[in-house]
C-alpha cells in the first residue's frame, strides 16, 4: 500500500472548484512534484495535505491512517514555506528546536537533534544568528532543518526557492534532494518551476485547471507529454499542423514534406487534421546528420543565446523552432534562406486532445 | 539659498516659536515661587505633597492594568481580523475610531446610566467597581491608538505564514499566540502601552466623573488653588508625555532593525 494516498479530492472556494477529482498515490521515500502555472491548484493539494485546508470531497492518508479528521498540528508533517517563516524573535537554534520543544522533547534530546539538522544543512556554525543576519538562501536552509527536526512523516515544499537567485536555487535544490535522499522522508514539493521539478523528483505531476494532466517520470513528462497542455507547459515544444495523406502508412504532410509516423494515426482519415509536436532541440541542419525525416522550409530568424542558435523556420504555414549547440565558428542562418531540418520521425509525438 | 527654502525656515521657526514660547514661559513661571531667584521650590512642593503622590501612583498604576487589559483585548483582536476576518477590518477600525469621535463626557455619562448602583450591573456600587470601570473607560479611549499600533506592527510580519508555520510543527493557539506573534509585534504593543500611558496619566473627565483620585483631576484641583505648583504640574506633564514619546521613537527603530525579511 502506497504511504501518501489521496482519493479523490475536491476542493471549492465558494462556486470555484479550484481541485476537481485529484487522485495520486506516493510511495514511502518518493520525491514527487506537483508542477503547473498560477492558479492551477498545486498548492491547494499541498494545504490539504498539511491541513490547512479542508478537502470538499476525497480522502487524504498518510502511513493508512485517514488525515482528514486530524488538525494540521496532529498530522506531523513537516512544511517549507516560499517566504521561509523563520521567527523572527528567535535564533537559528531556537527556530529548529520550535517543533521539538513543542514536542516536550528533553532538552539533552533538543540539543543533540538541533546540532545534527545543523550539520545537515552546513549551518551549525550559524546557530545564534537571527533570521534577519542570514540571507535567503540560509534562511530557507535553517526552514528546511526546522521541519525536519521533529521527524516528520511527509515533507512539503511549497515553492521554496521562488524567492531565491538563481544560482542559489540550482545549489539549494541539489542540496535538498541530497538530503531527502539521505533521510529518504517522503516529499511533495510544488513549483511553476519545470526545471526544478524534472531535476529533482522521482515523479512529477503536472496539473492543470485543478486535474493532474499527467504523472510520470521527469523524463516520461518531458518525452512523453499525453496531453497538448503538458507538452506545451513542459519545456519549449513546436506544436506542427499536419495533413493525414494515408493513414494505413501513418503518412501526414506538413506543407511539401511528407513523413511517416512511428506512432499510429488511428482512426483519422485521409486529408484530416493532425496535431504533431517535435521538440526543438530534436533537429539538426547538418548534412550528414542522423535521422531518417526531414522538414525544408524558410528562415525566418535566428538568435544566439550563448549555449545554443535558435532558429524559426517557416515549413507549409507553421512556425518551427530548432536550437543548434554554439561552437566558435558557428553562422547564424540568415532569414529568408532555404534550410532542411533532419530528425528521426520517433521525435515526433501526436497530440491527441 | 533659494526663496522658497527660506520661507520653510521662517515657517518651522513660527511653528517652533508657537509651540516653544509658552512652554518656556510655563517653565520660567514654574521657577519663580521665591521671590527674586530661580528655584525648583514649585517642584519641592509638588513631590513633597502626599496627595501629588497618591494621585500619580493611582493614575499609574490605572495606565498599567489599562495596557494590560488593553493589549489582551486588541492583539488577539487584531491578530483574528488580519488571519481569519479580513473582511471584518472596515467593521473593528470604524469601532476603533468611535473614541475620537464621541466626547468622553458622553461615553460616561452613557457608563454612568447603565452601570449606576441601582442597575443591572452596579459597576459604580464598590470603589473596587468603579475602578474596573474606569480601567474599561480608560482602555476604550486608548483604543484608536492601541489597535492601530499593534495593526501596523502585524504587517511587518507574515501573520499567516508564521501562524502556519507554528501549526504545522505542532503548536496549539497559546503557543503561536504567546511565542510566535506577541514577540514579534512587541514594538506596537510597546508604542501603544506608551502612548496609553501618556493618555491616562493626563486624563480628566472620566476619572472626574467617576470621582476617582487621579492624575487628571488632582491638575485640576492645583490649578484651581495654587500659583506656581500648576505650572511645575504642567512641566511634569509635558515630560512624562515626552518621555513616552521618546519610547515610542526608541522601541519602533529597535523594532525596524529586527524583523525579519524573505
Amino acid at each position: 500500500m502506497s504511504f501518501l494516498v489521496l482519493e479523490s479530492i475536491k476542493k471549492s472556494f465558494g462556486q470555484t472548484q479550484v481541485v476537481k477529482d485529484f487522485n495520486m498515490s506516493i510511495e514511502k521515500g518518493e520525491f514527487v512534484s506537483f508542477l503547473g502555472p498560477s492558479g492551477c491548484g498545486k498548492t491547494t493539494v499541498l494545504r490539504m495535505i498539511a491541513g490547512f485546508e479542508s478537502p470538499s470531497d476525497g480522502a487524504i492518508s498518510i502511513n493508512g491512517r485517514n488525515q482528514n479528521a486530524l488538525k494540521t498540528n496532529q498530522r506531523n508533517i513537516g512544511m517549507v514555506f516560499q517566504a521561509y517563516a523563520l521567527f523572527p524573535n528567535m535564533n537559528v537554534f531556537d527556530n529548529v528546536a520550535f517543533g521539538l520543544k513543542v514536542a516536550g522533547k528533553s532538552k539533552t534530546e533538543i540539543e543533540t537533534r538541533v546540532k545534527e539538522m545543523l550539520k545537515l544543512i552546513s549551518l551549525d556554525h550559524l546557530a545564534d544568528r537571527y533570521p534577519y543576519q542570514m540571507s535567503g538562501g540560509q534562511q530557507q536552509r535553517v526552514a528546511l532543518a526546522r521541519a525536519l527536526a521533529p521527524k516528520p512523516q511527509v515533507l512539503l515544499l511549497d515553492e521554496p526557492l521562488s524567492a531565491l537567485d538563481a544560482k542559489i536555487r540550482v545549489s539549494l535544490r541539489e542540496e535538498i534532494r541530497e538530503i531527502q535522499r539521505q533521510l529518504g522522508i517522503t516529499t511533495v514539493f510544488v513549483t511553476h518551476d519545470q526545471e526544478e521539478a524534472l531535476s529533482i523528483s522521482d515523479r512529477v505531476v503536472v496539473m492543470n485547471a485543478g486535474r493532474a494532466d499527467q504523472i510520470g517520470t521527469p523524463s516520461e513528462i518531458y518525452n512523453r507529454p499525453t496531453t497538448r497542455f503538458v507538452a506545451s507547459f513542459v519545456g519549449t515544444l513546436n506544436i506542427i499542423e499536419a495533413t493525414v495523406v494515408d493513414p494505413a502508412a501513418n503518412t501526414v504532410k506538413v506543407g511539401e514534406n511528407t513523413i511517416r509516423l512511428r506512432e499510429s494515426i488511428g482512426a483519422l482519415k485521409g486529408g484530416d487534421k493532425l496535431s504533431i509536436a517535435l521538440r526543438p532541440e530534436a533537429g539538426s541542419l547538418l548534412e550528414n546528420a542522423k535521422g531518417d525525416t526531414s522538414l525544408t522550409g524558410q528562415v525566418i530568424s535566428s538568435h544566439f543565446l550563448g549555449s545554443v542558435i535558435r532558429t524559426k523556420l517557416e515549413v507549409g504555414g507553421n512556425q518551427i523552432s530548432f536550437d543548434m549547440f554554439n561552437s566558435p565558428d558557428a553562422v547564424l542562418p540568415q532569414s529568408g534562406e532555404t534550410l532542411t531540418l533532419r530528425f528521426n520521425a520517433h521525435d515526433f509525438l501526436i497530440i491527441r486532445d | 539659498m533659494k526663496a522658497h527654502k527660506i520661507f520653510a525656515w521662517i515657517a518651522i521657526a513660527i511653528g517652533a516659536i508657537y509651540f516653544f514660547v509658552p512652554l518656556i514661559g510655563t517653565f520660567e513661571f514654574s521657577l519663580r515661587m521665591r521671590r527674586g531667584v530661580y528655584s525648583l521650590d514649585a517642584y519641592q512642593s509638588v513631590f513633597t505633597d502626599a496627595q501629588f503622590r497618591a494621585t500619580f501612583g493611582f493614575s499609574m498604576l490605572m495606565a498599567l492594568v489599562t495596557i494590560v487589559v488593553g493589549m489582551l483585548l486588541i492583539v488577539p483582536t487584531a491578530y483574528w481580523v488580519r488571519l481569519r476576518l479580513p473582511q471584518m477590518r472596515p467593521v473593528v477600525e470604524f469601532i476603533t475610531l468611535l473614541p475620537l469621535v464621541i466626547p468622553a463626557i458622553v461615553i460616561v455619562f452613557g457608563y454612568l446610566r447603565l452601570y449606576n448602583s441601582s442597575s443591572w450591573i452596579p459597576f459604580t456600587g464598590s470603589t473596587q467597581g468603579t475602578n474596573v470601570l474606569l480601567t474599561f473607560s480608560y482602555v476604550t479611549l486608548a483604543l484608536p491608538y492601541m489597535y492601530r499600533s499593534v495593526d501596523t506592527a502585524m504587517r511587518t510580519i507574515d501573520v499567516r505564514t508564521l501562524t502556519e508555520a507554528a501549526e504545522i510543527l505542532g503548536a496549539k493557539w497559546p503557543t503561536i499566540m504567546f511565542r510566535c506573534i506577541f514577540p514579534n509585534v512587541m514594538s506596537g504593543v510597546l508604542s501603544g502601552a506608551f502612548i496609553t500611558f501618556a493618555i491616562v496619566m493626563g486624563e480628566f473627565t472620566m476619572a472626574a466623573l467617576l470621582n476617582r483620585p487621579a492624575f487628571g483631576p488632582y491638575l485640576q484641583l492645583v490649578g484651581a488653588n495654587k500659583a506656581y505648583e500648576p505650572s511645575a504640574l504642567a512641566v511634569i506633564a509635558f515630560a512624562i508625555t515626552w518621555l513616552s514619546m521618546g519610547l515610542i521613537q526608541l522601541v519602533s527603530r529597535v523594532g525596524k532593525l529586527s524583523p525579519s525579511r524573505p
